[in-house]
Formats: C-alpha cells, structure tokens, sequence
C-alpha cells in the first residue's frame, strides 16, 4: 500500500494454507537464483521483487502460485507484509532539493542524468538580440497506454528437454528472449533453449516493449514447479504498476522577430521517471529523440537541457504511441507557436507558413543535427485550411467573441521522426536496429513471409502482403504473413516506434527484389534468352520486343524446384535485414475547431481536419485506421486523461471509473486528408503512420482552448483541459456565465 | 488529511474524561468497530473495524495506543490500521477544558493518512466520508454521555 517502505517481514503460512495455493514466491526466494533484479534498457536496475523496500506504490512484493486465478488471488489476500513506512517523494521538483529523500539508496541523489544538446552560446546571444520572446511551464503528464488486453504470459519449462516455451503479449519478441537469456544465462537457460511466441496482441502501444517482473516471476516459478505458470494482470495492476508514458515538466522559451520570424529555441525540461530509469529509449540520448523538437520551423539555434529525476512511482517513459519523446516535443513546439503568433498578434496559420522548412530546403538539416528526410509543411496546412473553410472560422469566432460567446481555432503543424532506426543512433543492449523479412516462395507460386517484426491490431498481414505482392506480382492473398515466434522468424526488433513500414517493410521490398534477381536468372534459362534481354512487368518477365515470351512469376517459383539453370541452386527465397540509412520524417497539419461551454467549462471538439502526409501509402484504408485510432489517442490526453498521485503517492487513475478513456460517444468526428511526399531514402518511399495522429493531435485541441480564452489572458492550459480546469480559468477571470 | 471539530457536551470533566478513555465505551461509538481488545489497559487497544468507501469495504486490524495521557486535560491517541492492501495512519488529540454552566468543551484534531487500494480507488470520496465518520462517532459519544 506504500509508496515507499522498509519491508519488516513477509509471513507466508496463512496464503500457504488457503486452498489451492501452491507456493508463495518474495524477493529472498528470487535472490537464491540472483534473478531478483534485472537490467533496465536504460542500463539502471529494477527489481523484479524487492529484498527489503518497496519504491511505489502497488508494487509487487510477493507472488502467489494458485491452482487457478481464485486461488491465488485468496492467497494473495492472505499475504501478511510488515512495513515501516518511510518519507515520500512525489514531486520531481522537490526530489532534486538539497537535502530531499533519496528515492534509491545505491545512488547519490535523485538526480538520474542531465543531458543537453545544441549550441548554448549561439542561443544565448540569438535570445539576448531578440526583438520578442516568450516563456511558458508546460506539463505534459503521465499518462498509461491502457490497452484493451492488459500483459501477460504463459511460461512452460520443460524439464526433460530443458527447454522454454514463453507465450506472451510483447511487441519485440526477438529482443526479450535475448533478454531473458541475458538474465537467466546463469541458471543455464541459453537462447537456443528459449522460444517466445507472441500471438495475437490485444493492443501494445509501446506498453508491451518493457520486460515486466510478471514475465520473470513466471518463468522462475514454471522452473522450479515444473508445470506451466500462467500470469495475467488485472486491470489496476496493469494500470497502477506497468510503465507510464511521459511526465515532462518543460521550461520553454522561443526567440524571434516582431514580423513573426523565429530565431531561436530553448526548452529546459525535468523528466520524472519513477523509481528507475527504465524508459522504454533504443537511443542513443537518455531523453530519446526529444531534440526533434524544433519540429517543422527554420530555427537558426536551439539549445535543450534534460534531467531526469527518480520519485517514487513507477517507472516511466514508454513510448506510448511515439518514439521516444517525440509527442512531449511536438506538443511543446506546437504550443509554443501558438503563443508566439498570439504574442505578436499574427494569425497562427500565418505565422507557421512564414517559419517553415520551406520544400527547397530538404534534405533539411536541424538546428539540433537531425537530417530531415523530405517535406511540403505549407501544402499540408493549406489542404487542412481549405478542408476546414479558415477563413471563414476565423470571422465567425470573431463575431461569437463579440456575442461574448467562446469559439477557439487549433492548428498543429507537426513533423514527426519514426522508423528507428540507423545503427548510427539506435541500438538495444547493442543489437543494432534492422529490422528483417524472410520470403519463401513455394513451387505454387505461394509464398511464406517472416517478419521480425510484431503487429498488435496494425495489419502487417495485408501490408506486407501488399508490399511483396507489388514487387513479385504474387497476388496479396497467396502470401501467408507470419510474425512473433522466434523460432521461425528472422531476428528483428520489433513493432514501435511506427518502425515496421520503414524498417521491415523495407527489407520486404528488398528481399523480394532478390528473389526477382533470381527469377530472372531462371526466367532466362527457361525462355533461352539473355538476362539483359529480359524485361520485369509485375507478375512476369518477357523478352523485350516480344511480349509474348514471357514467364510468370508462378512458372518461374515453379523452375526453381524443377527446372532450375545448371549450377543453380535449387528454390526460390531470400531473406533482407534492413538497416535504413536515415529515420523517416512524416508530418502533418491538424485543425481543431471547439466551443467551450461559459457555463460549465466544458469544451467541445465541433470538428477536426487531419491532413497527414506519411510518403506513399501502402494500404489506405490501413493507414486511415491508424490516424483515426491514432488521433482518439491524441483526444484522450488533451480532454480526459491523466496519472497523478497524492502527496503519499497514492495513485489517481487505477481503474477505468477514474482514468477516464474515451468512447465512442466522446470521440469528434475525425475529417482526413492527405499529401504525399515520398521518402526519398526508404525503397517504397513509405514512412510510417502509426503515431502520427496521437503525437499531433493534443498540441491542436490545446491550442483550440487557449485561441478561445487568449483575450482574458490565457496563455497556456496544462492538458488534460478537464471542464473543472476550464470552469476555474473563468472563474478566475470574472468570465463564468451564470444561469 | 487534518481534521477537527468541537463538541460541547452537557457533562462534566471527568465524566467526558473517563469515558473517551474507556475502550468499551469508545466501541460502542466507533462505526464499524466488530472487536476491541485491550492489550495494555487503558494504555493499548486492538480493534476490528470495518470501513466503507463507496461501493468497497475493507476490514481494518488497527492498533490504537495513547501517547500521552494529561487526565481530565488532553489525550493524544495514535492508530494505525492494515488492510490487505490498504493501511491508514492517525494521530488524533483531544483538548478538554470548562464550558459554559458545568458543561466540557471537547476540542478534537486528527492527521489521517490513508494509503494503498482504499486510498487510490475511493479517493474522490475520502474526505466526505472520513468527516461523515467522525461526526457520526462525535455525535454518538455525546449523546451517550449525556444520556
């Protein structure tokens, strides 16, 4: 019940006793094989389960095996722990006090790490020459992925073969088994005597990257009992004990010209992760790819300063529906923005237009070193401007202003940075991040594709299917796409971070390339003719001049087991692990029109363009599902959900009766558009469209509130806008309208 | 959580005194108090209690020991109980003095920390119950004093 304690004693004879118990399983039992800790990608420590203290509140003390889940939940009941409580620290602010309560005792303070990037001096002097400046404290709080189908596994040792089958719910299959054997290497449980199966997942949103203590408990417990050990989190557990998203406190500051230009950024950020820096980060920067955060603007100097503070939560920073901070900087460059044009009294449309990357400038190089792939911000926010009718938005909020009624208009103009990525900047515990494809054709002219990669919900069956059936000209429905089992999957690193299109969905263009190099080997031994002479139309290859010549695809896959050149190998299959050369840089511009209620401070989301513009588009009908998922997602923050705890870290927000989620019911009605503008680096010219929407969406409907309450003098609202929060702004300001 | 209140009682001192110190007589008032064992007389008590938040109800074993006794002037009462899960802390102190025509004034201030599933699930709801709570045992220890 504490979020920090010294455990006195764990007594165990009352759940050992209740029927159906079968073993009650603490920290000192763990220790016995040293597998009480484990490795956080981070490179910090987390325990699995605690030897003397307990560090957040709902964290795991003790496991209790049960012949079914009744069981051992009585016996879990019947658990008696002792605790002496000890001083809490909730605040990040406060944990880095002098003097403060430190969170860890193996660490000198609560302070983790600090990290800057970029060139302080130039925005020292760009800011102190600056015409206009403005500040704002930004928070973006914790918030938790809460997927439908909380985590869990099925872990079955096999004492004769010595071998585990590990079923569970993880995004990145591949990279947890290496995990698991570099954890459990000690006790003789080596990789090849490790299989993990990820089948279907009800949902992951980077929640399902992290290893868990649950999954390590399972498989020490199916070791030592020998029999399968199944572990599945209820609801709280999942939402009060698994890794959180965000939680950034951000300082940020933009320097510019009376005329609108801007000049120069500098966001001073303090990262609250929990108990233990187990961000959810294949980095090479303890705060991920935050430094995107000059986002779609010509900045000529940037400068970012991040530290990261333990408190006594849970771990923080997954990557929900982002790769790695990209949505707490796009939320803090589009804020921001907006703040500026409202400072200088320049329309926001206006003012993005005149600061962004204009279309001759990519390849573009950021003030902070990133290379950005390729983009079109002016016609993205122009589509999106037309769609929504502007202009004519902007007289009518001015003549509800002078009805004293509250209309406010959101842009978004953000650009993301997904598809980790370039072994340059990524990498998990070394393993660089490729990602693979394995394709078989059969003598049918059938295929089998292996991906190293994990869909939860994505439909990587239908894209990659797509993706090979365009470049072999074998029709979608005869490609059988298989993924999550590593003991026939090629090795990758999994799905997050919108990483499959760019990464494995490269290497399935790839591989099949080098099938059609092969193919066109036997196309040319079967039709006596050169290879040079031979020309590929999807689906075949026919002698130049006489189409008529031609050998499909299935003939060929066919040869390939019958007929195949002398000195040939025999079948028709090829495997890529792609390391792309560069990350891929999708943006978009978001419209959010809302109505806020004087009465109630309720605030209504009356329409929202989303014009996305991801390169090609595989699937559309996909990838439109992705943004409308993606952008509910992005709602759900701005309006409705938030993680906080109590001054004694008690959670707020474990269970769905207080983290509210959206329904249908509160959900806009999403109105999508699109530009497309290739990647000019990835084979297909697709970049990935998985996160788009929830990174770009709560920096709009934000910007919505505050362009309705800017002339009373808000300058800034901390998401979620709750009604209470708007209701209390007014209140503030003598601007509640009475009955 | 600090909470606080006055009651006048139409009794003198030493009766009001005696009684807020006999753990019998504080069961009977206590809501949801099903056992109260003395361990230490008049010095340490065990009791079973249950609570209701809500919709939940958890079964408290709290351990309730005065700190410091000044007879007929001041208590000062420490609790802490245990629920699976859950646990509650409090620090209550008792001030009497004279009040008007023979009566007490009983002055009462309590700390309360609540921690763990109650505290997290019911939140929204401990702060009304816990001074619905207290009323309801203040009320009860006049009435039957008086009576």
């Amino acid at each position: 019940p504490y979020a920090h304690a010294r455990i006195k004693e764990i007594r165990t004879e009352k759940a050992m006793g209740t029927p159906g118990v079968l073993a009650v399983i603490d920290g000192k039992t763990l220790e016995q094989y040293n597998v009480h800790n484990m490795p956080t990608l981070m490179s910090d420590t987390q325990m699995v389960l605690p030897l003397d203290t307990v560090k957040y509140q709902y964290q795991e003390v003790a496991a209790v095996l049960g012949t079914d889940r009744y069981a051992a939940a009585d016996g879990v009941a019947a658990v008696e722990v002792d605790y002496e409580p000890l001083p809490v620290v909730v605040d990040p602010f406060k944990a880095l006090e002098p003097g403060a309560t430190r969170v860890r005792d193996d660490k000198e303070s609560n302070h983790i790490w600090h990290w800057e990037w970029g060139d302080a001096e130039k925005v020292d002097s760009d800011f102190s020459n600056a015409e206009v400046t403005v500040k704002e404290q930004i928070y973006i709080p914790r918030i938790h992925v809460s997927s439908i189908e909380t985590c869990g596994c099925v872990a079955k040792w096999d004492p004769i073969e010595t071998h585990l089958t590990l079923w569970m719910t993880t995004q990145a299959p591949h990279a947890i088994r290496t995990v698991v054997a570099l954890i459990t290497g000690h006790l003789g449980l080596s990789e090849e005597k490790i299989r993990v199966i990820s089948p279907d997942i009800g949902g992951g949103f980077g929640g399902k990257v992290p290893a868990y203590p649950g999954y390590v408990i399972a498989v020490a417990a199916s070791i030592v009992t020998g029999a399968p050990v199944k572990w599945i989190e209820d609801r709280t557990e999942n939402l009060a004990a698994d890794s959180f998203g965000r939680d950034y406190h951000i300082t940020a500051e933009l320097a510019g010209k009376k005329d609108g230009t801007l000049t120069s950024l500098r966001f001073k950020t303090v990262a609250d992760h929990g108990y233990t820096d187990a961000a959810a980060n294949p980095s090479k920067f303890p705060a991920g790819l935050f430094h995107i955060c000059t986002g779609s603007y010509d900045f000529k100097s940037a400068f970012v300063e991040v530290d990261g503070v333990y408190t006594n939560k849970p771990p923080g920073g997954i990557a929900y529906r982002c790769s790695f901070r990209v949505t707490e900087a796009v939320h803090a460059i589009e804020r921001m923005a907006d703040v500026f044009a409202h400072e200088i009294g320049m329309d926001p449309a206006e003012f993005r237009m005149k600061n962004f990357i204009q279309p001759d400038q990519f390849p573009y190089k950021s003030a902070l070193g990133w290379e950005y792939d390729s983009g079109d911000y002016h016609r993205a926010l122009q589509k999106a401007m037309d769609m929504i009718g502007y202009d004519e938005l902007r007289k009518e909020q001015a003549d509800k202003r002078a009805r004293g009624e509250l209309m406010g208009i959101g842009i978004s103009s953000f650009t993301e940075i997904v598809g980790a990525g370039p072994s340059k900047h990524f990498d998990i515990l070394g393993l660089k991040m490729f990602d693979s494809c394995e394709i078989r054709i059969h003598p049918t002219g059938k295929a089998i594709a292996r991906f190293g990669t994990k869909s939860q919900g994505q439909g990587h069956e239908t894209t990659y299917a797509q993706i090979i059936a365009e470049e072999l000209g074998i029709p979608a429905d005869h490609i059988k796409v298989e993924e999550g089992d590593t003991d026939t999957a090629p090795y990758g690193l999994g799905t997050y971070a919108s990483r499959s299109t760019p990464t494995a969905g490269a290497a399935a263009s790839i591989a099949s390339r080098k099938i059609r190099d092969k193919a066109r080997k036997i196309a040319a031994h079967l039709l006596e003719a050169a290879e040079e002479d031979l020309e590929w139309e999807t689906g075949k290859f026919f002698v130049k001049g006489s189409p008529d010549q031609a050998k499909t695809i299935q003939e060929i896959a066919f040869a390939a087991y019958t007929d195949h050149p002398p000195g040939m190998e025999a079948g028709l299959e090829a495997v890529n692990y792609y390391d792309p050369p560069n990350l891929t840089y999708p943006f978009g511009s978001y419209i959010c029109v809302v109505d806020i209620d004087r009465g109630t401070g309720e605030v209504k989301v009356r329409r929202f363009v989303a014009v996305d513009d991801c390169g090609v588009r595989i699937n559309p009908m996909i990838v439109e599902g992705q943004i409308h998922g993606g952008l509910t997602m992005g709602f759900a923050p701005a309006l409705m959900e938030e993680i906080s705890y109590d001054e004694n870290g008690n959670i707020h927000g474990a269970n769905f009766m207080d983290y509210l989620l959206p329904t249908a019911v509160e959900t806009p009605r999403w109105e999508l558009g699109e530009t497309v503008t290739p990647s000019p680096h990835h084979p297909i010219g697709a970049k990935g469209v998985g996160e788009s929407a929830t990174v770009g969406a709560p920096a709009a409907i934000a910007n919505a509130v505050v362009d309705a309450l800017w002339h009373l003098g808000v300058r800034n609202m901390d998401i979620p806008i709750t009604a209470a929060k708007v209701w209390e702004v007014l209140n503030e300001r003598g601007a509640v309208l009475e009955e | 959580m600090h909470l606080e209140g006055t009651v006048n009682i139409n009794a003198p001192r030493e009766k009001v005194w005696k009684f807020l110190t006999d753990a019998d007589f504080v069961a009977q008032c206590a809501p949801g108090v099903k056992e109260m064992e003395v361990i230490v007389p008049e010095k340490k008590f065990r009791a079973v209690a249950s609570v209701g938040f809500g919709s939940i109800t958890t079964v408290f074993n709290t351990d309730i020991e005065f700190v410091e006794l000044e007879p007929l002037d001041r208590a000062k009462i420490k609790a802490h109980g245990k629920a699976p899960g859950s646990a509650v802390d409090a620090t209550s102190e008792l001030l009497l003095s004279n009040g008007p025509e023979g009566t007490t004034d009983l002055k009462w201030t309590a700390e309360v920390a609540v921690v763990g599933t109650i505290a997290s699930l019911a939140s929204r709801l401990m702060g009304p119950v816990t001074k619905k709570l207290s009323g309801v045992f203040f009320d009860c220890v006049k009435g039957k004093i008086e009576g």
